[in-house]
């Protein structure tokens, strides 16, 4: 059995340790909670202090857009200038094309969505343990809102930067297993879109006066039928506390 | 022609994803060095280096250990290379105030000023955990180190940092 020392021991090295046997000791210790939800305000506090405002990218090149191995010599060059004109036009034309595909706002939204899952891949583990309620709040209070426990089991909540805003990055245990939902509020959409790329498929469906909300699963065979529903039961379940 | 739009297509999926992780790689790198133009430095050369690499990425899973370990690789570089000098803790953070100020919240400040003063060993895997939201074993494998080390340096580092930010640690244990 677990003493209060080394239940503390524990959460001071991480406060989110899963580990049942922290469960059970606070669930029967008189003190422990407290000294539990103090440490968790100050971690809060913590990981917002972690995320200090950043200048953009901007202007500058995040990385090259021609190949490093550019530096034949002229000759060659002037050889080839035929040949390059042709392949630079073509190249043009998939340039072109190609932004015009990325700039597809549902499609560009989705993929960003999608890209921003390879930075947290610990988030889609299936457990049984929720976010303690205050960490919860601390992430979904910078977007004004709360969630009715209807929306289910949320067993990962992060602020994360998001095409420049910081947004809830929330994973609810559902039925079909672990679902990301992401609250877009800078994210408006026309229409409910749908997508299946990188091995996710899921739903970004617009929140009236509240940006979007994009919700996936991850996995081929994922039925984005259920995600639909998910979705519809997550956004129900959002309280918006300001305007 | 397919092999050219695949290419294309697949920088653009790599730069999105560079896109999307360059925040929180900047502020990392902000974290271990403590100096936002040689963070800045050395996230641009680790971008540089990731995207002449990144065929040797093979699932996107995997891109943020990846970047972390080019990211400590091109700051030990760096370290190595500018041999830098050992300077006063308050003019560092008096250097880099307006990264540490956070509007309207000098609590916030204080936190950052506070994390400022941890000592590497303990800074860290303290930022490896709460901002990049790495588990125990995956600070280990970054850190090369076991996961009993690992975690006494996050309990030692956030039990310092309470220490020096005011908050009541009399009823924190002892090792």
């Amino acid at each position: 059995m677990m003493d209060c020392a080394q239940y503390r021991r524990s959460i001071l090295a991480d406060p989110h340790d899963p580990n049942p046997d922290l469960k059970i000791h606070r669930d029967g210790c008189p003190e422990c909670p407290e000294y539990t939800d103090r440490l968790l305000r100050f971690e809060g506090r913590l990981e917002r202090a972690t995320r200090m405002n950043i200048p953009a990218a901007g202007d500058a090149r995040v990385v090259p857009l021609r190949s490093p191995t550019a530096g034949a010599s002229s000759r060659t060059l002037f050889l080839r200038r035929g040949w390059l004109a042709m392949a630079a036009s073509v190249l043009i034309v998939l340039v072109v094309a190609g932004s015009l595909w990325l700039a597809a706002p549902g499609s560009s939204l989705a993929a960003d969505v999608v890209a921003h899952m390879a930075g947290e891949p610990q988030a889609w583990a299936r457990t049984d343990v929720p976010v303690p309620p205050p960490q919860l709040a601390v992430v979904l209070r910078d977007s004004n809102m709360r969630l009715d426990p209807n929306a289910g089991m949320v067993s990962y909540a992060r602020s994360c930067l998001f095409r420049g805003h910081q947004v809830p990055h929330l994973v609810v245990q559902t039925e079909m297993g672990p679902v990301t939902v992401m609250v877009l509020v800078h994210e408006s959409l026309p229409q409910a879109v749908r997508f299946d790329e990188g091995g996710y498929r899921g739903v970004i469906v617009p929140v009236a006066g509240h940006g979007s909300l994009a919700v996936l699963a991850r996995g081929q065979k994922a039925d984005l039928n259920a995600v639909r529903h998910i979705a519809g039961r997550v956004q129900g379940a959002i309280v918006w506390t300001a305007s | 022609m397919n092999d050219q739009i695949g290419g294309n297509l697949k920088r653009a999926r790599f730069q999105a994803l560079c896109q999307s992780l360059r925040p929180d790689l900047l502020r990392f790198a902000f974290w271990l060095s403590r100096d936002r133009a040689l963070a800045e430095d050395v996230v641009q050369e680790t971008m540089l280096r990731a995207w002449k690499a990144q065929d040797s990425l093979m699932d996107e899973a995997a891109a943020k250990p990846w970047f972390l370990t080019i990211i400590r690789r091109e700051y030990a570089r760096c370290f190595e290379r500018k041999r830098l000098v050992t300077v006063d803790l308050d003019e560092l953070i008096a250097r880099e105030e307006p990264m540490l100020a956070a509007a309207q919240d000098q609590d916030l400040a204080e936190l950052r000023a506070a994390l400022f003063k941890l000592p590497e060993e303990y800074r860290e895997p303290l930022v490896l955990q709460v901002l990049m939201g790495c588990s125990t074993a995956e600070i280990a494998a970054e850190l090369k180190l076991s996961n009993a080390a690992v975690l006494t340096r996050l309990f030692r580092g956030r039990k310092q940092l309470r220490a020096l930010c005011g908050e009541d640690t009399s009823l924190d244990p002892d090792e």
